[in-house]
């Protein structure tokens, strides 16, 4: 196994503690005991939690633009480009939880972990890149409406981020799946021009 | 061109501030020394008649409908004259592209001029105005018949390859994305809400410097882009965005790499220009 | 009678001359442009602050001068007040772009147009003064640095120093051209074969701009424009043709009065009065440029959306007035009155226009001249 490999395994690992244990609460020597390492060897590859973290931070922002990044490049509607996204988002809630999880409550609910070296957009730039993209290239076709940026993020992914959210917490009466269609419908609703 | 070269210099319709900006060159005496003066709307010169030249200016855009000047209707009048002339110089945005007043000669907005036929012995030199120091160049280049290297639009490569953004004293601030908050500060760039086509403008404004000491966007103004084709744009003091995301983005990057380096430039602030570059308390 | 058509060239665009001759003298006249740019209905439905970067390219010699016409008819328009330091600054490239517009004048226009005259020297004098133009508002021609609601530079001491500097060394070369006691070696030359009483017109003068030093003497409500023979229009105060510019505006100087009770409103006084004007300009901004307080705001935000304006200053060749109708932020209707179609109106035999009066009684050899002396902008008039 390459470091990278070993790196992106600690990651995962770290991820499951994280959703399961509470961020806080997990310390190295605890991932270091689930992957069978010392933590002395778990040093090689990460110098803290707070560097782990950021790691994680950006791996996560960038599986996530990646799968945007196709989304955008195909020539479709901006309509169904936020079917294709809202998709997207609520498959890996359901298919990797801890990812979205982690996306969602510890990146933005313990923003002092990031405030040195992850300040801003710095380690999400893939994922907001990406959307930004989308935004841009809605209103430039003139499908969605010109606003301000914040405005339109905001509405999109904190629409979505608490589904998601609901859905974990097992509030939802149905299956995710079965809100892709309103949700997606309500967000196009909202942008369109 | 061995003996003086003749130059004609005819405007067409515009404002004459191509010849008033002319007029600011420096060594002007030393440059018409070189050449003979067929005619000028406003240096005295000799007889205004349809006759052959070496070089012939032309400044202003054309109109259909205006007034007959030497028994010609003003298209006509520059179509024999071009006829007559060895070499061409499109001088400013109207002549070159149509700009406030009509269509260029050589080009019509984005499309081909009416007189895009002769476009192999025209030296295009939009800007309005062009600066003093372009058109001593070119005028220099023919008199010496030296090679102008020029690009599709033949534009002088040496004027053109550059932005109006290159040079400009407020780039500190478009790389740390610290945008003006309000005119009339020197703190702060123009891009991301004054409008400031700077980055897309080809142009060398910020360079060689106007009238030798300042450019527009130093003096806190915008540029308006007005070398280009579409000029003047609508809403010049604003800039176009789409959903907060600049329209026009820096000649020669994609998007993906702008808004990447952008988010991140603007993720880490640069603290020593997100204040007031001189007050009293720092 | 004789009708001779003269085609005036080399002044500021072109104009026709139509003489009617009687014995060899002028007996009437009638003046016409050929030109018409459309630039009111080219600026409908615009963000107002276009007009901005507009309105400077009506014309290539006095274009700041419709920059901050153009300002202050918006500011008019939304009750914006400038701050004293804005309304200095702009004071002195106006007051700079008037002078570079004189004596491009006398020596490019005027002059050859008597006899031979090394030009070179109004050239090198423009080409500096138009240097501290650029220092404050960028470049020049065509900067757009004086918006609505003041300016958009912001000058350190530095440049405050260099263009405090640049006006004593500019007002103190012009003492060559035309001293502060009405001494000017060109001038009398330009006069060695010509009568200086010629040209006398309506004597009748107006103001109606108060920046600079200039105080005016009626009120831009009262003016009126009307169709006539020639593509521009009429432009009439109280129902009569006035004289507006340098002539009209200094009649309050000592010296220009002297010369002006000698020879009348003659094309001699006309001449004096633009070319003395320069030094009064230079004496004005040398002292307001000491009344700035660096540390004021060069810009005040707008608020309003909507309203009319009219913005009147004191341009190179006299009276510019700029009307505006804002709506929603856009321009709903734009006019543009210009000193030259106060001067170069065309009346009627019995209501005769400056420009008219003046050459009436005059040999035809000399109207060129005589109309010249109105430093005529065909330019302007074909807004």
């Amino acid at each position: 196994m390459s470091k990278e490999e070993k790196k992106l395994e600690i990651m995962k690992t770290a991820l499951n503690l994280f959703a399961k244990n509470g961020f806080y609460t997990t310390t190295i020597a605890d991932i270091a005991k689930e992957m069978g390492m010392s933590v002395g060897n778990m040093y090689n590859y990460f110098h803290s939690k707070e560097s782990l973290a950021k790691e994680l931070l950006i791996y996560t922002s960038k599986i996530f633009g990646d799968e945007i990044r196709k989304i955008n490049d195909m020539n479709i509607s901006s309509k169904e480009k936020i079917k294709k996204i809202v998709e997207l988002y609520f498959n890996m809630a359901k298919e990797e939880p801890e990812l979205v999880d982690y996306f969602m409550r510890v990146y933005l609910s313990n923003k002092e972990i990031f405030s040195n070296g992850c300040e801003g957009m710095l380690c999400v730039s893939a994922f907001v890149t990406e959307i930004m993209i989308f935004f841009e290239e809605g209103v430039r076709k003139k499908e969605l409406k010109n606003q301000d940026f914040f405005a339109a993020f905001g509405l999109f992914m904190g629409y979505i981020g608490g589904l998601a959210f609901l859905f974990r917490e097992g509030i939802l009466g149905k299956d995710l799946d079965e809100y892709i269609k309103p949700v997606s419908e309500n967000i196009y609703n909202a942008l369109k021009a | 061109m061995h003996s003086k070269p003749k130059v004609f210099w005819i405007d067409a319709v515009g404002c004459n501030g191509c010849s008033h900006s002319f007029f600011n060159y420096g060594e002007i005496k030393e440059l018409l020394d070189k050449i003979e003066l067929l005619y000028h709307p406003l240096l005295p010169s000799k007889e205004f008649k349809v006759q052959r030249s070496d070089i012939l200016i032309i400044e202003g855009a054309l109109k259909t409908t205006y007034f007959p000047r030497l028994d010609f209707n003003l298209v006509d009048l520059i179509f024999e004259l071009i006829k007559l002339s060895k070499k061409v110089i499109v001088v400013g945005t109207c002549s070159v592209y149509g700009g406030i007043f009509g269509e260029g000669v050589l080009f019509n907005k984005k499309k081909e001029g009416k007189f895009f036929e002769f476009k192999e012995k025209m030296i295009a030199l939009p800007g309005c105005p062009p600066h003093p120091e372009w058109i001593a160049y070119v005028i220099e280049m023919l008199i010496e018949n030296k090679n102008i290297l020029m690009d599709k639009e033949n534009r002088p490569k040496e004027i053109y390859s550059y932005t109006s953004h290159m040079g400009c004293i407020r780039n500190e601030y478009f790389e740390w994305k610290i945008d003006v908050l309000e005119f009339g500060t020197k703190e702060g760039c123009l891009f991301y809400d004054q409008g400031c086509q700077g980055p897309f403008t080809h142009s060398s404004c910020n360079r060689i410097l106007w009238n030798e000491i300042n450019s527009k966007p130093r003096a806190g103004t915008p540029c308006f882009g007005c070398t280009e084709k579409e000029f003047p744009k609508k809403n010049l003091f604003k800039t176009e965005t789409f959903m907060g995301i600049p329209a026009n983005i820096p000649l020669g990057v994609g998007k993906r790499a702008y808004l990447t380096i952008a988010g991140i430039a603007k993720s880490l602030k640069n603290e020593r220009l997100s204040k007031r570059l001189i007050n009293e308390d720092n | 009678m004789k009708i001779t058509k003269k085609i005036v060239t080399k002044i500021e665009g072109e104009a026709t001359l139509k003489l009617y001759k009687k014995d060899f003298l002028i007996e009437f006249a009638e003046i016409e442009f050929w030109q018409y740019r459309g630039m009111e209905e080219y600026l409908k439905n615009r963000a107002y602050m276009d007009a901005c970067v507009i309105n400077p390219r009506i014309c290539g010699i006095c274009g700041h001068s419709h920059l901050i016409a153009t300002s202050k008819a918006i500011e008019n328009a939304l009750d914006i007040k400038i701050g004293n330091k804005a309304k200095i600054l702009r004071e002195i490239t106006l007051g700079l772009e008037i002078i570079q517009n004189h004596i491009k004048w006398f020596y490019l226009t005027l002059y050859p147009s008597v006899k031979e005259i090394n030009y070179f020297k109004a050239l090198e004098f423009s080409k500096e003064i138009s240097k501290i133009i650029a220092l404050i508002a960028g470049q020049f021609p065509h900067n757009s640095y004086a918006i609505p609601g003041g300016v958009t530079c912001d000058l350190t001491n530095l440049e405050i120093i260099k263009v405090k500097n640049s006006l004593s060394k500019m007002f103190d070369r012009y003492q060559e051209i035309m001293s502060v006691d009405g001494k000017s070696l060109d001038l009398e030359e330009l006069f060695s074969d010509i009568p200086k009483s010629i040209g006398k017109s309506l004597n009748r003068f107006l103001i109606l701009g108060n920046n600079l030093y200039f105080k005016s003497n009626g009120n831009a409500e009262f003016v009126k424009e009307e169709d006539s023979i020639s593509l521009n229009k009429n432009v009439l105060y109280k129902d009569k043709f006035y004289e507006v510019g340098p002539l009209a505006r200094n009649l309050e100087n000592d010296l220009i009065k002297k010369v002006y009770e000698k020879y009348q409103d003659s094309i001699y006084t006309r001449i004096f009065a633009r070319l003395y004007e320069v030094n009064l300009i230079f004496e004005y901004l040398l002292k307001i440029v000491d009344e700035m307080d660096i540390n004021e705001k060069n810009y005040i935000k707008p608020i309003k959306k909507n309203g009319k304006g009219i913005g009147v200053i004191e341009a190179p060749r006299g009276s510019l007035i700029h009307k505006i109708e804002i709506e929603d932020e856009k321009i709903k209707s734009y006019n543009i009155i210009v000193p030259t179609q106060f001067n170069l109106s065309n009346g009627t035999k019995d209501k005769l226009s400056p420009a008219q009066a003046s050459l009436i009684g005059e040999y035809e050899q000399q109207s060129d001249l005589i109309f010249k002396c109105f430093d005529i902008c065909a330019v302007c008039v074909s807004h």
